[in-house]
């Protein structure tokens, strides 16, 4: 009786095809407290991750904003001159901690520069730290994190408890006494830093993931097939344990902004004639009862920078966790 | 009998139990399969009935290479593929393929379905050259039942028969001999697993395959074997023709297990015997001595806990022959008729 | 009537749409009595019985229709307050996953005396002694000192005794037990179906046992209702379902699965797929994979017919239910 095998294909070939095969394990979906042998449905595993995740995302009002605000950010770190013609290190002493004024709308600092100038050329520092140190903490964690997740045995027993060391790390502690050692005045040091002492917290979610992904039967199916570890870690682990990686990423990405910033404010980060929140944020401190706008302008926009990176990696971790719609 | 392709001799899979964390000390082993002995010809389905914990998804796994044998030989045209890496088990690997029990982890939510049918293609180029590789991927999606046109569809955009269908399709792509199939239909609706199962049988004589169909349910697994060995705690406790065991099983855990299948006909239910067997499996890492079964036998006698009975004839049947002369692991092996004689309506 | 489910109307708006649930349900159940509700992923039969409950996610859940008429009452329209007195205390409810309906971090003893300290407002004490009680009465073997142990520590099968315990502490008049013995293995399935059964027949309660399982049905209810596409599509005493299904999709169930006793050639299969509860078909809603379709199931959606007036009554849904009966 062939044509009976025809039958199923054919009902959804009938016209309403995607949407229609959508709706049946919609429907399974429905039925599924607490189980039953439908249970074993499609609950809680992606229908389309990504696709899904965008429909989410842009009907966020929170990703939209920070998207936006990120946007902008980015594009004065890579072009300052677009929003700001002047020099943020051509300063005149003889203005300093004066007010706002025509042309110079956020006033002057201490020694007298553009504050404007300063804080719009700062993002430069801010942004590539940031984006640099979250791709050094992304790779090395997620690659260190997924080799021992997929390989196991005794090394990955002893990158945990190496883990567990680095945890134990104060980072303003840690960073007080690595960075003090350092002449060199580039950004470098600084992202070396996060990314040795950040590389931790990827590791571990990158490892769950991979373990998490490694389970399911198609990496099974791929394995009895005779894929090679390369191949299946590649086509079959990697698009499946990426996103939590992600998410994590992006949220860290904020705190590390905020970090070069304490850690240059502290004097072991960036130092002077760098532009830099930190440092800016660091020489206002003092005169902040009778210049607040020198300390207000450079750490607003640190505020406003750590914040849309924030909100943007949980709206994106929102988009992501099937669990949440 | 068909020449037989695969042989299975004292199969062995224990876990070892550690304690520890960086310094691993063994303190005991889960004895997933313990002991196991089958043959398969070609052409042939064997189907192997156990409940959950009984090892039958350890060997499986064994068969198709996902998991070494701890001890023991599964021979495949004479080379024991255990034994094999490289090369010589690519080859044997595009012989023997699996079905998988979940349709919905078992297909990779990223990939197209034109890429997880393609992929044996890929792994063993050999098989298809490269342009060839779409138009066989589309015949497949034909041999299963499913519009061609699907190739480049995502898993999730198919119901639950339909990805079955498609882990069908991988499994078929190198056009192996023999087909594992790990309770292909379980996880299915009731009127979609016999699409399923007619498929898996229209394919089999449509491609002479052998199949090692492994299931929990009774039912399904007479409907589709050949030949059916019941697995108890990692060992076969009663193996024969599918008749033998279903209408003259011989060890006391088969007929229980018979016995206990809810029939969905309430006249032919109340004219059954119910053997309601006490208490649950014991644990696989601390098996009973002797007969692995006493604990929850009704005939256990001393003997039982002293001596390990053999999977072989029982000596009573042995010069009466007749269906009840097949293999049964037990001392005291007699015939009770649990099923019934399908007099009923249907 | 114990319980009476009268044209109950249930959807879930999604992102996708509206999915119809539940689409005018009505059964009833009688103390003493077991109701098995047969059906296949996607019909509506758990989705009625959390409504029943109360239990239901509302939202994307809505109850948009009818009436649950428990001892009289209608539950749709009691305060939640006075909704949660009935349950667990009235109506109980057994779920197939018993290892996720189990607090992991609580000992199982504390759990089961819970309901009389919630309820009843015994002293803890009490509440222990009455726990043990319980258990020996599901046939916990060793009750007295298994009741300090963790859900983990148990069995499945033991487990869902300990379900079957909670159900059954406060003496309910209904219980649902929704796929109860789907996740245990064969042998502890017919241990488990034989306490429920004899528990009930002790308790003269009501049950409702939810089921994609023929074999289960046949064995232990007195009648059936089966479900498709969130209606009823037919319902009977259980011995003439099995003997003369009068829904053809009743009857291609029944011949889709393979015996146990008999060896068939190829086995029948219903074609095509169950239906998209977001479009559900015009008419009868089985009519694209029925084949005794006619143009009227196309277009005429098939009341509750009374089948040969037989007493205990007997519904199909099915314009040709004399046809589907003759052959």
């Amino acid at each position: 009786m062939p044509e009976q095998y025809d039958s199923e294909g054919a009902v959804s070939s009938a016209g309403m095809g995607g949407a229609m095969d959508l709706a049946v394990t919609e429907a399974q979906t429905l039925e599924r407290t607490p189980g039953g042998p439908e249970g074993t449905g499609p609950a809680g595993k992606p229908r389309s991750l990504w696709s899904d995740a965008w429909r989410d995302l842009r009907r966020n009002p929170v990703f939209i904003v920070s998207a936006l605000v990120i946007l902008f950010l980015v594009v004065i770190s890579l072009w300052p001159s677009l929003i700001a013609s002047g020099n943020p290190l051509k300063c005149d002493l003889a203005k300093a901690q004066e007010g706002s004024q025509p042309g110079h709308p956020f006033g002057y600092d201490g020694q007298g520069c553009d504050v404007y100038t300063r804080t719009v050329y700062g993002t430069r520092i801010s942004i590539s730290v940031g984006v640099l140190a979250t791709l050094g903490v992304a790779l090395l964690g997620s690659a260190l994190g997924g080799l021992a997740g997929y390989f196991g045995g005794g090394w990955d027993s002893l990158m945990s408890r190496i883990t567990d060391i680095f945890f134990a790390i104060p980072v303003v502690l840690g960073g007080l006494v690595l960075l003090s050692v350092v002449t060199s005045n580039t950004i470098w040091p600084v992202i070396g830093f996060i990314v040795l002492l950040g590389w931790t917290q990827v590791y571990r979610i990158a490892r769950g993931s991979v373990i998490t992904a490694k389970q399911n039967d198609y990496v099974h199916a791929a394995r009895a097939l005779g894929a090679s570890d390369s191949r299946i870690l590649l086509r079959h682990i990697t698009p499946n344990a990426v996103a939590p990686v992600i998410v994590v990423s992006t949220i860290a990405l904020g705190t590390y902004i905020a970090l070069e910033a304490t850690l240059s404010y502290l004097g072991v980060g960036l130092k002077p004639p760098t532009v830099s929140w930190g440092i800016d944020i660091s020489a206002a401190s003092p005169y902040i009862r009778n210049a607040p706008h020198m300390l207000l302008w450079p750490a607003g926009a640190l505020a406003v920078t750590v914040l849309a990176f924030i909100m943007l990696g949980d709206a994106v971790r929102d988009a992501l966790d099937p669990k949440l719609r | 009998m068909a020449e037989s392709i695969l042989q299975v001799s004292g199969l062995v899979k224990h876990y070892p139990l550690t304690q520890g964390i960086l310094f691993k000390k063994q303190v005991g082993a889960v004895k997933a399969v313990d002991g196991v002995d089958f043959e398969l010809a070609r052409g042939e389905t064997l189907g192997i009935v156990g409940e959950s914990g009984c090892g039958k998804s350890t060997v499986a796994k064994m068969l198709v290479n996902l998991e070494k044998p701890t001890e023991g030989e599964i021979r495949y045209r004479g080379e024991d593929i255990a034994k094999l890496s490289g090369k010589a088990l690519r080859s044997v690997r595009r012989n023997i393929q699996m079905v998988f029990q979940d349709p919905y982890t078992s297909l990779n939510p990223r990939m197209t379905v034109g890429d997880i049918i393609g992929e044996p293609y890929e792994i063993h180029p050999e098989v298809a050259p490269k342009g060839d590789r779409r138009t066989k991927v589309q015949e497949l999606l034909d041999v299963v039942g499913l519009n061609p046109e699907y190739i480049n569809r995502y898993p999730h955009q198919f119901s639950g028969g339909q990805r079955q269908r498609i882990g069908i399709a991988r499994g078929l792509a190198l056009r192996p001999e023999i087909i594992v199939a790990d309770e292909p239909v379980s996880a299915l609706d009731v009127s979609v697993q016999a699409q399923v199962i007619n498929l898996m049988d229209r394919l089999q004589s449509e491609f002479e395959l052998s199949y090692v169909f492994i299931a929990h349910d009774l039912s399904i697994v007479r409907h589709i074997s050949d030949r059916v060995g019941v697995m108890y705690l990692g060992r076969i406790v009663e193996t024969g023709k599918d008749a033998e065991i279903y209408d003259h099983p011989t060890h006391p855990y088969t007929q229980a297990l018979l016995s206990a299948v809810p029939v969905p006909d309430p006249v032919a239910r109340e004219h059954r015997e119910r053997i309601i067997l006490a208490g649950d499996v014991p644990s696989p890492t601390n098996i009973p001595s002797g007969c692995r079964f006493r604990t929850r036998c009704w005939k256990a006698q001393e003997r039982c806990a002293l001596e390990v009975p053999l999977l072989a004839v029982p000596a009573g049947f042995r010069y009466v022959g007749g269906p009840a002369a097949h293999d049964s692991a037990c001392h005291f092996a007699e015939e009770k008729a649990v099923v019934g004689n399908g007099n009923g309506p249907g | 009537m114990l319980l009476e489910v009268r044209d109950l109307h249930v959807e879930f708006r999604t992102r996708d749409g509206v999915a119809k649930a539940v689409n005018g349900v009505d059964y009833g159940v009688d103390a003493g009595e077991t109701l098995a509700v047969l059906g296949e992923s996607g019909s509506g039969k758990s989705v009625t019985a959390q409504a029943i409950m109360g239990i239901l996610d509302i939202p994307p859940g809505r109850i948009t229709g009818g009436e649950v008429l428990f001892q009289g009452r209608d539950l749709l329209k009691l305060k939640e307050e006075e909704r949660r007195k009935v349950r667990g205390a009235e109506m109980a409810m057994i779920f197939q996953d018993a290892l996720s309906s189990l607090n992991p971090v609580l000992p199982v003893g504390d759990q089961l005396g819970e309901m009389f300290v919630v309820h009843r407002g015994m002293s803890r004490k009490d509440a222990r002694a009455k726990a043990v009680e319980l258990m020996e009465r599901v046939r916990i073997p060793a009750a007295k000192e298994r009741v300090k142990d963790y859900p983990h520590q148990f069995s499945g099968g033991m487990r869902q005794r300990i379900m079957i315990a909670m159900a059954l502490a406060l003496e309910p008049a209904l219980i649902i037990a929704d796929e109860p013995t789907t996740a245990l293995d064969v042998t502890v399935q017919a241990q488990v179906m034989d306490l429920l059964a004899e528990l009930q027949r002790e308790y003269n309660m009501g049950l409702i046992l939810i089921t994609h399982d023929l074999g289960v049905v046949a064995d232990v209810a007195d009648r059936i209702a089966v479900m498709y596409a969130g209606r009823i599509v037919e319902s009977a005493p259980v011995h003439d379902i099995y003997k003369v299904p009068a829904h053809p999709y009743t009857k291609g169930l029944l011949e889709s699965i393979p015996r146990l006793d008999q060896k068939g050639e190829e086995l029948y299969a219903i074609k095509g797929l169950p239906p998209n509860l977001m479009h559900i078909p015009p008419g009868c809603a089985f009519h694209p994979r029925c084949p005794m379709a006619q143009d009227v199931c196309r277009t005429d959606e098939p009341p509750l017919y009374e089948v040969n007036g037989e007493e205990p009554a007997r519904r199909s849904a099915c314009h040709f239910w004399r046809e589907c009966m003759n052959g």
